[in-house]
């Protein structure tokens, strides 16, 4: 279908009217995810599409001590330009492997978090991170975790009419980090995805765990990363791979990416984890 | 519909339609034969413009969200002396580019020094991987990005050192 005439909302308030008008409104912000997608000469949009990257309200970024809150509409390439040590590690490595310089200054943020055919490569890490998104809808404001842009099946989920207008991002570092990406090409595939792991260790004691692995679906089990959390980097390496045992069965039952290679990313990261 | 913008100094008003991509407007519209659409998908890099400032592929960004825009095309800096200096160094180090990518490979350096004044070998390397081609070879192409970055230091700051 193509579209009429496209919105130029200069406002939040004018992007939730438009929300409120228009339900199936599709809100552009870099368009890269929607635009790579298509390699048709004419390019296929929803009816309705409103553009939203010159909204200035939403690419301001406000930096605290405990977190750095960012407009969605803030570019990747926005965010590598921040003095740098501002973004925590390994975010910046994370940044620059997506895509290419050219379209990191056209993608957005927002638009990383937002895609609703798969998960990008921001979302593994931020989930991981506990960082928050701010949800704009025409009844109201709230502040979710970005795990809540994941479904009950693993699948993304993002709430009807609604404008992820902001992302908190919390500062605090982490000394072990793990991050992988899979898969070649400027747009992700069904062979792409990121694999994160951060942990926190005080005195050979893992005092804080997280692992998160992600593509067309999201793979994450909290009450594991609880139970990891108190074990010693000493740690018998019978008890080790009862832990990538018990991750491994969790994850075949999803059955969306490769096994051998999600299996390989989990042996290297617990390798380098428990020595 | 009729978009507003600014394309190399000057206001236009551009007519398109609305699955309309960019690089194809300001092709047809105003005739910049430097952009080439050619895999629609971000890929070759022979359609790079400065849209704000800022290095894009136009392929990838539909018409109408460049409304209110500033465009700059590599016709509005291929007689300038970043340029001439680019096109001299590559002749230095023996590393012209082919037709089909010389202007992407312009303007991907352009934008590199523009942003990184000493640019190191692994930055070039990434920079010019955004253009699809291999008809050159590589190691002459960072000698000439090295090159072409002393010239315009010296010019600039009136130094070429590194």
């Amino acid at each position: 279908m193509r579209i009429s005439e496209p919105y130029y909302p200069t406002s939040t308030a004018e992007i939730l009217t438009l929300i409120r008008a228009n339900p199936e409104i599709q809100i552009l912000a870099g368009g890269t995810e929607i635009v790579g997608s298509q390699t048709t000469r004419a390019l296929e949009f929803p009816a309705q599409v409103a553009s939203i990257a010159k909204v200035q309200e939403l690419r301001k970024t406000i930096r605290t001590e405990q977190f750095i809150e960012l407009g969605c509409c803030t570019t990747l390439t926005g965010l590598l330009s921040l003095t740098p040590g501002t973004l925590p590690d390994p975010l910046p490595e994370i940044i620059d492997s997506i895509a290419n310089h050219a379209i990191r200054n056209v993608a957005t943020i927002g638009g990383n978090l937002c895609c609703r055919s798969r998960f990008m490569d921001l979302w593994p890490y931020l989930a991981c991170m506990d960082a928050q998104v701010e949800l704009k809808t025409p009844s109201g404001t709230r502040w979710a975790s970005v795990s809540h842009l994941c479904g009950e099946e693993g699948k993304p989920s993002f709430p009807r009419m609604a404008l992820l207008s902001r992302v908190r991002i919390p500062l605090y570092s982490y000394n072990f980090i793990f991050h992988r990406k899979l898969g070649l090409g400027q747009f992700p595939g069904r062979e792409t995805a990121s694999f994160v792991c951060i942990a926190n260790i005080e005195r050979g004691k893992i005092e804080d765990f997280r692992l998160a692995f992600a593509g067309v679906q999201a793979f994450r089990l909290k009450d594991r990363e609880m139970s990891i959390a108190g074990k010693k980097t000493s740690s018998a390496s019978k008890e080790v791979q009862a832990i990538i045992d018990d991750y491994m069965s969790a994850f075949e039952s999803q059955d969306w990416f490769d096994r051998r290679l999600f299996l390989s990313l989990l042996e290297e990261a617990f390798e380098r984890l428990f020595s | 519909m009729i978009i507003d913008l600014n394309v190399n100094g000057e206001p236009k008003h551009l007519q398109a339609r609305s699955g309309d991509r960019l690089v194809d407007v300001l092709r047809d519209e105003l005739s910049l034969s430097s952009l080439l659409p050619d895999c629609l998908s971000g890929k070759c890099g022979r359609c790079f413009i400065f849209m704000d400032g800022r290095l894009v592929l136009s392929c990838l960004v539909p018409a109408f969200k460049a409304k209110g825009s500033t465009i700059q095309s590599y016709e509005a800096f291929k007689d300038m002396p970043d340029v001439k200096e680019i096109i001299l160094a590559m002749e230095k180090a023996e590393a012209l580019p082919c037709a089909f990518c010389r202007t992407g490979k312009i303007m991907a350096i352009l934008d590199l020094l523009g942003r990184s004044p000493l640019p190191e070998e692994k930055e070039i390397l990434k920079q010019l991987d955004m253009v699809a081609c291999s008809c050159t070879d590589p190691v002459s192409l960072v000698k000439a990005v090295g090159m072409a970055a002393e010239m315009r230091n010296k010019r600039k700051f009136n130094r070429a050192d590194k």
